[in-house]
This record gives structure tokens, C-alpha cells and sequence, in this order.
């Protein structure tokens, strides 16, 4: 049970002031998360925190620059929101488990697996998927590139894969063969491209570089 | 065969190339075209040619099964037991019908049905929504009586094990022989054997001077397809549409019909985007005749996706393997005998054999082998990725390095001297060369606790060809072009290639060809399993196109002023042989056609010198599929780590159609026979009969950072025997790679592993590294 | 998986106050077939949650969200030269963070052996301590094993191939976290606050509890206590360390066995104090006095390291199918004292 009295503000060894302070130089995460619209309890009020569901409840999700706002349980998936009421099936569920990445997207540029995140935790932060890289009619170089190495054969866990290398070419604009190993090595790929998806990879650097 | 006017003799380029090419000479339909030249005088084929839905794969915009959404499509789920043995005392689906949402229940099991193993399917539903499904399947009770089982093949071949089949539950087996041969003998759980008898084995080895014997074993591999098993079934009374990952839309198709008693022109089976199948896909399966009886049922589309518990329980496996073999040799290697004793278990299901590979790879006058079947309480095996041959090789090219040891003959020596095929011999030439094989040392030369080393194995692998396998190609008035086929791209890309055929033809870009396939609405195609697709549908695509620039020849002809046949195709012209500057562009000649388009259907024809063995629709070609794959590996003997450092692979498919997805496919076989190797194990609890890694978490695969270098041959093969001369690819690289990694290990630390997989504990265990238990 | 509501707490105190049970105890609590009730867990990254929720083996009435409450993934320097990780601190956020990697190299190493690079960014430093095990018939409900409640280890008689070689009786399991094996080599402490205000800090090793302790729980955790942060004391100079990992894979997989090593070496060379922890061997975090002794005031080098891997081994009971540890975590041991010491 919810107890308003336990909210308060007593006596406790770390303040929440002093959260506050060490959090300078980290990443401050916004709490009021768009789907809270009920949200609206000061801090220390002793208004009781909002609790969402279990029954659908609105959640906005900012996908490829597009904000939505969907009606789902807070049970749902990213990757089940992605690919069912967003109709953006090219984000993969293969063990939906965490430990294929067939389901990689990137939240606000880091790889995520979105089978293992829930669509109301996503809050503000901005969810990028592979229908999301390209610019227009543009592959992105790592797109491009897979399809020159053909870093690809049944092409399941390829968006996954192309999101992967993409987003380490964001932060190891010419990484080595084996940071690209590193990147993808939660990856399965059943057909085998890895040698491929590497070489693509270290091309695609070199493309963007030139 | 007698010359009329339905043959034609023509003289084809035949050898390997990088040996030196000859002529054959060929009576083939006169229907058929010319021979086609060896790869270096073409424009396309043979030429690495990219992905033609590359794009729609990197983008994400193709759509797999799973993808595919219907108007008002329910979800199906299935109900599987919990236990390995039990026959069902009751079942009840009240509280579950009346779950909201639930719009029809399957009753798979009913009173007295017996379930044979964990994750056999017991119900199913169909619901609005995934969860109301997944409720409904929550509330079916079922009072399940639990019967002693058995889950371990050395357990099961003990007579007093208890029973898994009865003589009406055992599986028959098949008229033709696979994937295990009808009519054998069941004792307990055993089954067979399967006999094949060359010579007097006791004579031969009489007559050996050395004998190597060893027991080898695989474990249970499973096929992992990244998208799991997954179907679209939508039943309306004007006739069944169904969307499936499937390897053979046109089987599917079949089974449909004779299971649902459609006429086939009622039956519709569609794949685009298929994840991976690998043998697992390669029929209709239990699920997919739940999901249709779902839609009928429920008069509405549903869609049916395993999850990767029901994937790794209930949709195939490569059985597991015990072998024995006795291999006799002379002093010089000379073989006198080869002896081959297998129990396989593909669970509840048969097909658990070793392959015919002993029996065909090197000539040896008196072989025998006997394969048994052993049930035990688990999921059905299926054929995956050279079924057989993968695990027979592991013993058979262990057994043959174990013999070269000990007459001291070096490896590739005594292959030379055992082996007839000049494909292998080729190979091994080329690939010693690449690895480097003269750096090969004594077993154990390393001084650190690191220890490299190098091995080998061959592989062979039949050339299978689908006879009833056709294409249709069609030229537009604009000059656009089609192909159409059933045949589906399972991610080998046989797309991209007949772009690249027709193209060929028709003196087009491969991008200019628009590719159309995976749906049954085209003429039938072959299945892709057996590694026989690009084998059965390249020449009739090849034909077809063929006849169709004839048709469009005959348009162009009194434009250009040239007698039909003096009219060529290429570079995007119709051309007047012999006098380039004549011609007229291919858009130009087809605008002058008298209908929207014209078509032509081709089917293949028999290989023109004709099979080895026709079965039904498939048959076998004359020369087999040669391969021969090097392994470089670094062992550590202080952790039992094996790393596959570096693989050469060379292989045979007789015309390379596209060398850049060959070399993709070719990867892909290595690394599934690494993962194979080192990694992979189907491991079941045997006090409760249940797999305890259903997963992809503790079934453990091959990731990017255990891929080693790998470094692709492929030889240009030519045989004169269909319009394209081209075979497979994708089963033969799979087949060596394991014990050439076996053999590499040997040579690293001089103790021989004959398990798969090869894991740490297996590999200090072979060290003597550890302690007896106190 | 079950529905539940969703509460996106503010503040540590709002999250002690809305949550009524470990994950623990609710898992306990499910598998003897209680009624879900009204248990409301934390969840932090969520991997391990959902993982479990998936499976069935956690069905709570509500899941309470730490992500939300401001500054409890700060990574914080404290005066006296220790270092403060917040809870909610990523593992790739750790891995690379540039006073870990330089003054705390074994737990970036650990952090950076865990999972794949998508679970490190989303999993927790918090959520990984306090991760369930990964024993294959504790995460499969049809096993009503000693953990859930239940009267029976199925892995002691069953397939225990990567289970523990020491404190195996009557649960084998091994603890999951491969960073704690660093942290508790390290010395680290973790800060657990209430929902009246109250903070204890725990060492980490008294924290986590073999089952003798408590068979349902790996951990001291209590209900409504929020971990907030793990602390790292300041090092003598002079400390080396190391951790090593050996999986099957080097991609995605769990560790077979992996050791920290954290030596104190005087300015002589000599060994004035040694912790050596080794993971995926126990319950928890193991740590090898025997060997720590042996390596206290000698000189350090391939003989001694040898010995003391031997010695960290000293009263293993392996299993019928983890003997083979035996033998690698001996080397593990004395390649990562090679490696602390010698670099």
C-alpha cells in the first residue's frame, strides 16, 4: 500500500538535496514523463505518487522525430509498441529475451534492446529505428554499406546489426575491426554475416571520413 | 539416345577451370539454348553482384511473416506439455473460452493421447489480442497421467528403458529412404539398422595393416532461426491464403491442400522476408495446421509466431550422434576397410542416421555401416544444414587424420592417395596453399601454455535438383522485365541470381530486372532445401528467357533488316551478330510487341547427361559436391578455450552464379559448423525430461568475436549438364569445417576431442587437468 | 507476462514508500502460489525484472520506477579520494567513466566483461548487485526449486555444469553479478535508505548472504529499502589490481569463472595486503582468504602466484559436471595476481 505519511520529509541520511548536488555533470532525467498527466505532486507535498495502469494509459513515445501518443498497458514492450501500434515492424523480436539485439533501437543515440524496456519507461528521451536512419531516400554509409559487403542474408537481424554499427560510428568515427566485434558481439546472426557486417562497417567509416 | 528434332547436340566447356577446361558434347532439348560460356566471357553472371532487396533489408522495410498484419487478425497460441511422457486423463477448455477475446480453441490432445515429450502440443487458441491468448492458454486444465520416460540416448538403447513409441506411434520411415528407410525392425527404442555392405569388411580388415577405431559424438544441434517459425493463415470460403516463413511455398502449398482437402487452385502460399530455416522450415509443420485450423474455426486471419522456447523445444533439431568406426589402411594408406556403427537420436521422430558420407567419400573396396535410431522423450529432429553428413564427417575426417598419424603420411597425402575426386584434390591443392599448410608442425610443438595448430577435412555433398521446378519470364512494352517464380529467397539470395541470369539473356543490368517470387500465384518452384535452388530454377529462368528474346527477336528482326537468328542481345541493345553497329535499344524492340508483354514458362529439364537417382520430383546429379576446409586454432590448455583463428574454405557448386553471395553463404556454413564445434548443445535435465537451455542465452551460439578470419575459394566447375551448369552451396560448406577444427586441435595439443561440442571442461578433461571428485 | 500498474517515483523516499516487497520475496511469495496481492517491486534498468516477468516468475501488482528520480546515477569523487556510484548508474556509463578506469581498473574491466553493449547501457549498477541468479531451473517456473521456497536443488543431481564449486549445499547457485566479484575485492560498501530517511551502509560482502543465511535471498536487502549507491574507498597507493573473465565466448555469455585481485604492494615490491574474490564459483562473491594469506608479505611472482591459485581452491566440493573449474579458476587466479602485480 501506498503511504502518503512515507513520502515526506524526515529526517533521512542523504538528502535529496544532496542527490541534487552530486548529480552536476551527470545526466539529469527529466521525471514528469509525458504519460503521467496526473503527475502534478510537488516535491515533499505528501500527495501520493501517480500510479499508471494496470489498464491502458497514455503514453507519448518521440520515435524518429515523431511524437505519438499511444494507449497501452504499462506491461507493453518498446519493441511491441514499436512494432505493433506504430506499425514500425523493422525493429525485430528474436528471443525477446535480450540476447539476440535483433531488437536494437537507439534511445537518444545509445543502443538499446527494445524487447527488455518498457514502452512507459522511455519517458522524453527520443527512440530512433532503423525506418529512422536513412535521411529521405538516402541510405545512411552503414546501410549503404552492407548492401555493397552484402552484410546480409536472410536479413532478420540486420536492422538490429545496421543500428548497432551505426551508433558506434557516432562515438568511433574509425574504429578498429575489433571495436566493431565489441559493438555487434551481442548479436546473433544465425547466417553468419559477421565477417561481412565488420568489413561493411570499417568501409562505412571510411566513407563518412572521406 | 537417338537424335530427332527434339535434340540437339551442342559442345560444352567442361573441367575446373583453374585445371584447364575441355569439351563435352551434350544432346539437349532442342528447345533449350546454347551452351553457356565459361564465366569470364559474360557480362553478369559470375560477377559479384549485389542483394536485389539488399535495400529493402538494410532499411527494414521488408516484410518477414511476423511482420505481416491482417484486417481483424487474431493471435494464435498453442498449449505444449509440461511433461516428457504422460498420457492426457483429461482436458478442460471451459474457463478458457470464456476468457474475452477468445474467438476458437483447438483441441490437439484429447483423452488417451499420449504426449511424448516437453513442449508436445496439447491445445490451441486463437484470441484478439497476444494476451488474451496467452490467458486463455493459461486456463485450459489438463490432467495430464505422467508415464516413465527416457531423454538420454545411452539410456534409451537399454532394453529396459521404458518405451517412448509403440509399434502404431513409431514414425514409418520413407519408401525412398529419407530421412531413415521404411520397414525396419523396432526393439525398445531402437530401431533399425539401416545396413549398406561393399565387400567383406572382416577381410578388409584382415588385410589392413594399421586399424584406427574411436567412438565419436554430436550433440543435438538446433537450427536457431533468427525469426522464429511463424504463419498467416487466412481462411475465407472462396479459398485458403497463407503468409509463412517457409522454405517451399509450393510444398506448403500441397500439404494444405491434401490436409485441408482444397483444391491446390483454392490454396495460396505467400513469403517474402523469410528469416532463416536451415531444414526447419522446410514443410508445413504442426503449427501451421493449427494456425489454419484456427482460421477456419475462427473465420477470421491468424497469425501463429513460436517463441524461442517453443523454437528450441518444438520445431527441429539436428539429432545427436553415437559412432563407432573401424578404418583399416595398408602401410602406403591404401584403405581396406571402413566400418561404420551409429545410434542417433532425433527424439521422437526418426531420420537420426549418419549419411551415406563413409560410404562415398574415399574408395575403399569393403565398407560397411549400420545406423540405428534411438528413441528417446524429446522434440522430433528435422533435416538442418547437411543433415547426416555434418555429424558422420566429424567421425569419418577425425578417423582418417587419426590414420595418417600413425603411418606417419601427412594428411593431404594421403588423401591424395585415397580420395578420386579431382574436385577435392584441386581443393586441397588450393587450399594448403592459402593456409599455409607447410607451417604445419608436430603435434604440441608450442612451448606456452597456448598451443596452435592446423587441421583439415573434406567434405562431399549430393548435387540435388527439383525437376519440377519452373519460372516464367515476361518483357513488358516498355522494355521492364520480370521473373516469376514460387521458388522463395530464404536470405541465399536466388533472387539476386535469377535477376542475374535473365539479365544475362537479355543483355540487361541485373538491377533492370524485376524479381518476383515466394508466392504460389507464379509457376512452382523448387523448394530451398538440399542445398538444390539455384540447381533447379536458374536453367529454366534461363530458358525462359531465352524464348522470350526469341519472341522479341522475331519483333525486332524486320526492323534491323536481320534474319531472327542472326539477333543477339547485349548491353541494353538488341544487336545484328557480326555487325555491332546494327541494333536497336531493348525498350525499342519491345515497344513494337503486339501485347502488353510477352512470357515465356520454363521447366527444368534432366540434367543433360543425365541423374544418378530420380525420386519423384527431386533427383540427383552425377558428380557430387566437393569441399575441403583448413582450420587454424589456438588452444589454451590452461583454460581449455578453443580459438578458431583462422578457416580456408574451398568448395564446389559447378558454375559460381554470384560470387559475393557465395562467399556469404559459404561464411555462414563455417560458422554454423564452428558454433557446431565449440558452442552448441541441446542439454535436457534428466530427472524431469525438459531442456534447461531454451533459449539463445544458454543454448549457446558462435557471436562476432569467436569469428575467426575466413578466406573463401570457390572453384569454377563445369560439367555441361543443365543451361546454367550451376549447383549449391550452402549444406557443403557446412560439413568439413568441424572436424577440420577436431584435427586442428589434435595437431595443437596432441589429444583427439570426439565430442561436440568441444567446451573447456571437454577440452581439460582430455588434458587430464582435472581432479578426480573427493 | 502479468499486467501491473506503474509508478514513476521522484524521489528515494517516494520509491521506498510505494514499493512493499524485494523481487525476492516476491518471487518467494508467487511460487508458493500466495496471491499476488498488492506487492509493488523497484525496478531500476529493468533487464533483470523483465526477464523475470517474462518468465512468470514475478507477477507484481504494481512495478515502481527509480529512472526517474534526479541524480541517483551520479558518479561522485569524495573528499578522502573514494568514489560514490549511484545506483542508477549505467554499466557502460561505469566502464568508461574516467576515474573508474583509471583508479578502479578491476571493476571498469568487470563492468566491461558483462553482458553486450545493449544490456550494459540500460542495466544498472544496482539492478546487476541485486540481479536474481541465472541458474537454469531457478529461472524456469516448472522448477520449484530451495530458492523459490521450494524443498529440492534440481541442480545438484541435475545438469550443475556452470554452477558453484564451493558453498554448494543445499543451493548451487552461482552469485550472477560479475562486477560484485570486483567491488567486493575492492572493498566497496552499499548505501541502503528507507522510507523514513534512514541510511546504513553495508559492507558488500556481509550484504550478499550465502544460503545458509537465507535460502530465498542472496542479499540483505530489506523491503522497502532503495539501494542508492555503492561506495569505493580510497586505495593506498601502491594498490594494483585486476580482473579476468573466462566465458565460453568472449561475445554475449556468462562467465565461467572470473577472479578479482586487488594487492597492496609496498614500496619494496613485497605484498602487504591481497583480497582475491572469485566469481561464479559460490553463492556470492567468494573470497579466498587461504590465498590472500599466502600472498601477504612475499614478494610477488609465478611460483607464489601458482601456489596461491591452488590454495584459492583449497576446499572446493565440486559437482559432478564443474570439476573443469577446478583447474581454470587456478589459472585464472594466478594470471590475474600476475597481472595486478607485474601489469
Amino acid at each position: 500500500m501506498l503511504n502518503p505519511d512515507d513520502s515526506g520529509s524526515r529526517e533521512r541520511g542523504i538528502s535529496r538535496r544532496t542527490f541534487l548536488r552530486s548529480a552536476v555533470g551527470t545526466t539529469m532525467v527529466d521525471a514528469a514523463s509525458g504519460f503521467l498527466d496526473d503527475a502534478k505532486a510537488a516535491e515533499g507535498s505528501g500527495v501520493p505518487v501517480a500510479v499508471a495502469g494496470p489498464e491502458p494509459v497514455p503514453v507519448t513515445l518521440k520515435v524518429n522525430g515523431v511524437e505519438r501518443t499511444l494507449r497501452l498497458e504499462p506491461r507493453v514492450t518498446l519493441a511491441e509498441a514499436l512494432r505493433g501500434p506504430l506499425g514500425l515492424t523493422g525493429t525485430k523480436i528474436g528471443c525477446n529475451r535480450g540476447a539476440c539485439s535483433a531488437c536494437t533501437v537507439w534511445i537518444d543515440g545509445v543502443t538499446v534492446c527494445s524487447c527488455m524496456i518498457l514502452a512507459i519507461d522511455i519517458g522524453a528521451r527520443s527512440v530512433t529505428t532503423i525506418e529512422g536512419l536513412a535521411q529521405g531516400e538516402t541510405l545512411h554509409p552503414v546501410q549503404a554499406a552492407f548492401i555493397e559487403h552484402d552484410a546480409l542474408q536472410c536479413g532478420y537481424c540486420t536492422p538490429g546489426l545496421v543500428m548497432s554499427c551505426a551508433a558506434l560510428l557516432r562515438n568511433r568515427p574509425d574504429p578498429a575491426a575489433e571495436e566493431v566485434r565489441a559493438a555487434i558481439s551481442g548479436h546473433y546472426c544465425r547466417c553468419g554475416t559477421y565477417p561481412h557486417v565488420v568489413a561493411a562497417t570499417l568501409t562505412a567509416a571510411k566513407a563518412r571520413q572521406a | 539416345m537417338a537424335t530427332d528434332e527434339t535434340q540437339r547436340t551442342e559442345a560444352f566447356p567442361s573441367g575446373i577451370v583453374s585445371v584447364g577446361l575441355s569439351e563435352v558434347k551434350r544432346q539437349i532439348p532442342s528447345d533449350e539454348p546454347p551452351p553457356l560460356p565459361p564465366n569470364a566471357e559474360l557480362a553478369v553472371i559470375g560477377k559479384p553482384t549485389a542483394r536485389q532487396n539488399g535495400r529493402a533489408k538494410v532499411t527494414g522495410a521488408i516484410r518477414f511473416t511476423v511482420d505481416i498484419s491482417l484486417p481483424n487478425m487474431l493471435h494464435g497460441g498453442i498449449l505444449r506439455s509440461p511433461l516428457p511422457h504422460a498420457a492426457v486423463a483429461a482436458i478442460d477448455v471451459v474457463a478458457a473460452a470464456l476468457v474475452p477475446g477468445v474467438r476458437a480453441i483447438l483441441p490437439i490432445a484429447t483423452p488417451d493421447a499420449i504426449l511424448r515429450y516437453v513442449g508436445a502440443p496439447v491445445a490451441a487458441v486463437a484470441a484478439d489480442s497476444p494476451a488474451a491468448a496467452e490467458e486463455a492458454l493459461r486456463l485450459i486444465r489438463v490432467d495430464y497421467k505422467p508415464l516413465p520416460f527416457v531423454a538420454d540416448l545411452d539410456v534409451a538403447r537399454n532394453p529396459a528403458s521404458p518405451p517412448v513409441h509403440d509399434s502404431a506411434s513409431a514414425p514409418a520411415g520413407d519408401a525412398h529412404g529419407f530421412p531413415a528407410p521404411a520397414g525396419l525392425p523396432l526393439h525398445g527404442n531402437v530401431r533399425g539398422p539401416a545396413t549398406v555392405t561393399r565387400g567383406v569388411i572382416s577381410q578388409g580388415l584382415a588385410e589392413a595393416d594399421i586399424v584406427v577405431e574411436g567412438e565419436y559424438r554430436t550433440a543435438v544441434q538446433t537450427h536457431c532461426c533468427l525469426e522464429p517459425h511463424a504463419i498467416v493463415a487466412d481462411w475465407r470460403t472462396d479459398g485458403l491464403t497463407v503468409y509463412m516463413s517457409t522454405q517451399f511455398t509450393a510444398g506448403v502449398r500441397h500439404e494444405l491442400a491434401a490436409a485441408f482437402d482444397l483444391p491446390l487452385s483454392r490454396v495460396r502460399v505467400i513469403v517474402d522476408g523469410m528469416g532463416g530455416g536451415f531444414g526447419s522450415k522446410s514443410s508445413l509443420g504442426n503449427y501451421g495446421r493449427f494456425a489454419v485450423a484456427l482460421s477456419r474455426q475462427a473465420q477470421a486471419p491468424v497469425r501463429l509466431v513460436l517463441d524461442r522456447e517453443e523454437e528450441q523445444m518444438d520445431a527441429g533439431n539436428r539429432p545427436g550422434t553415437w559412432q563407432q568406426l573401424r578404418v583399416g589402411a595398408k602401410r602406403d594408406g591404401t584403405l581396406t576397410a571402413i566400418s561404420v556403427l551409429s545410434y542417433g537420436t532425433a527424439g521422437v521422430a526418426v531420420g537420426a542416421g549418419v549419411g551415406s558420407f563413409a560410404e562415398a567419400l574415399y574408395a575403399c573396396p569393403n565398407f560397411e555401416s549400420a545406423q540405428y535410431d534411438v528413441f528417446i522423450n524429446a522434440g522430433p529432429g528435422c533435416a538442418m544444414r547437411g543433415p547426416g553428413n555434418v555429424q558422420g564427417a566429424f567421425a569419418l575426417e577425425q578417423a582418417i587424420d587419426e590414420l595418417a598419424g600413425r603411418l606417419s603420411i601427412d594428411p593431404l597425402a594421403l588423401r591424395d592417395r585415397i580420395d578420386p575426386s579431382p574436385v577435392r584434390r584441386e581443393e586441397r591443392r588450393i587450399g594448403a596453399d592459402r593456409i599455409g599448410w607447410h607451417r604445419r608442425r608436430a603435434s604440441g610443438a608450442d612451448a606456452g601454455p597456448v598451443k596452435r595448430g592446423l587441421g583439415v577435412a573434406q567434405s562431399l555433398w549430393g548435387a540435388n535438383v527439383q525437376i519440377n521446378a519452373s519460372c516464367e519470364v515476361r518483357v513488358m512494352r516498355d522494355g521492364s522485365v520480370e521473373v516469376l517464380s514460387s521458388v522463395q529467397d530464404i536470405g541465399t539470395g536466388i533472387g539476386t541470381v535469377l535477376a542475374q541470369v535473365v539479365a544475362e539473356v537479355l543483355g540487361l543490368r541485373p538491377e533492370a530486372i524485376t524479381v518476383r517470387i515466394g508466392d504460389t500465384e507464379f509457376p512452382a518452384g523448387p523448394p530451398s532445401y538440399g542445398s538444390r535452388t539455384t540447381a533447379s530454377i536458374t536453367p529454366p529462368a534461363r530458358t525462359a528467357a531465352w524464348r522470350v528474346l526469341q519472341a522479341l527477336c522475331r519483333e525486332a528482326a524486320p526492323v534491323l533488316n536481320a534474319a531472327p537468328e542472326q539477333l543477339a542481345a547485349r548491353d541494353g541493345k538488341i544487336v545484328v551478330l557480326g555487325d555491332p553497329g546494327r541494333g536497336m535499344k531493348f525498350a525499342d524492340a519491345a515497344a513494337r510487341l503486339r501485347t502488353d508483354w510477352i512470357s515465356a514458362v520454363a521447366s527444368r529439364s534432366d540434367d543433360y547427361g543425365g541423374f544418378r537417382r530420380r525420386i519423384g520430383d527431386a533427383a540427383i546429379a552425377l558428380q557430387d559436391l566437393g569441399g575441403v576446409q583448413f582450420a587454424e586454432v589456438a588452444v589454451d590448455t590452461e583454460t581449455g578455450i578453443i580459438r578458431v583463428e583462422r578457416v580456408v574454405a574451398v568448395q564446389d557448386c559447378g558454375r559460381p552464379m554470384n560470387p559475393r553471395q557465395i562467399e556469404s553463404q559459404v561464411q555462414g556454413g563455417v560458422l554454423m559448423g564452428i558454433s557446431f564445434a565449440l558452442f552448441e548443445e541441446r542439454i535436457i535435465d534428466q530427472n524431469s525430461g525438459r531442456m534447461v537451455n531454451p533459449n539463445l542465452e544458454q543454448y549457446k551460439l558462435l557471436g562476432a568475436r569467436e569469428t575467426p578470419e575466413i578466406e573463401v575459394a570457390v572453384l569454377e566447375n563445369y560439367q555441361g549438364q543443365s543451361a546454367t551448369d550451376a549447383y549449391g552451396i550452402a549444406e557443403p560448406s557446412n560439413i568439413a569445417t568441424a572436424p577440420a577444427i577436431a584435427n586442428a586441435v589434435y595437431n595443437a595439443i596432441g589429444v583427439r576431442l570426439r565430442t561436440t561440442p568441444m567446451t573447456p571442461a571437454a577440452v581439460l578433461a582430455a588434458l587430464g587437468k582435472i581432479p578426480a571428485r573427493s | 507476462m502479468n499486467r501491473f500498474a506503474w509508478v514513476n517515483a521522484r524521489t528515494i523516499e517516494e520509491a521506498s514508500a510505494a514499493v512493499s516487497a524485494t523481487v525476492a520475496d516476491a518471487m518467494t511469495e508467487l511460487a508458493g502460489n500466495a496471491a499476488a496481492g498488492d506487492t509493488a517491486v523497484l525496478k531500476a534498468g529493468g533487464v533483470d525484472v523483465l526477464d523475470l516477468l517474462k518468465e512468470g516468475l514475478l507477477a507484481p501488482a504494481r512495478i515502481v520506477s527509480l529512472r526517474g528520480i534526479p541524480g541517483l546515477d551520479a558518479v561522485v569523487e569524495e573528499a578522502g579520494g573514494g568514489l560514490r556510484i549511484g545506483s542508477m548508474a549505467t554499466l557502460s556509463r561505469l566502464a568508461d567513466h574516467p576515474v573508474v578506469r583509471r583508479r578502479y581498473p578491476a571493476l571498469s574491466e568487470a563492468v566491461r566483461a558483462s553482458a553486450s553493449p545493449q544490456i550494459r547501457n540500460v542495466a544498472t549498477l544496482g539492478g546487476n548487485l541485486l540481479q536474481r541468479p541465472r541458474c537454469w531451473y531457478f529461472r524456469a517456473h516448472e522448477y520449484h526449486c530451495l530458492r523459490k521456497g521450494g524443498g529440492h536443488c534440481f541442480a545438484i543431481a541435475g545438469e550443475n555444469q556452470y554452477h558453484a564449486i564451493f558453498d554448494n549445499r543445499p543451493c548451487a547457485i552461482v552469485h550472477p553479478s560479475t562486477a560484485a566479484t570486483a567491488l567486493v575485492a575492492l572493498g566497496a560498501t552499499v548505501e541502503l535508505a528507507d522510507a523514513q530517511g534512514a541510511v546504513r551502509q553495508v559492507l558488500l560482502e556481509d550484504f550478499f548472504g550465502p544460503p545458509d543465511r537465507d535460502l530465498q535471498r542472496e542479499n540483505d536487502l530489506k523491503p522497502r529499502e532503495v539501494l542508492t549507491a555503492i561506495r569505493l574507498p580510497a586505495l593506498p597507493a601502491g594498490t594494483h589490481m585486476a580482473h579476468l573473465k573466462q566465458g565460453e565466448k568472449d561475445s554475449f555469455d556468462w562467465p565461467l569463472a572470473d577472479v578479482a585481485v586487488v594487492l597492496e604492494l609496498s614500496p619494496d615490491g613485497s605484498c602487504r595486503k591481497a583480497a582475491l574474490v572469485l566469481g561464479t564459483a559460490a553463492p556470492v562473491p567468494h573470497r579466498a582468504k587461504q590465498a590472500e594469506g599466502l600472498l601477504a608479505g612475499k614478494h610477488i611472482g609465478e611460483d607464489l602466484a601458482r601456489e596461491a591459485g591452488r590454495a584459492a581452491l583449497e576446499g572446493a566440493t565440486p559437482l559432478a559436471k564443474n570439476a573443469y573449474k577446478l583447474p581454470l579458476f587456478e589459472t585464472l587466479v594466478r594470471r590475474a595476481i600476475l597481472k595486478a602485480a607485474l601489469g
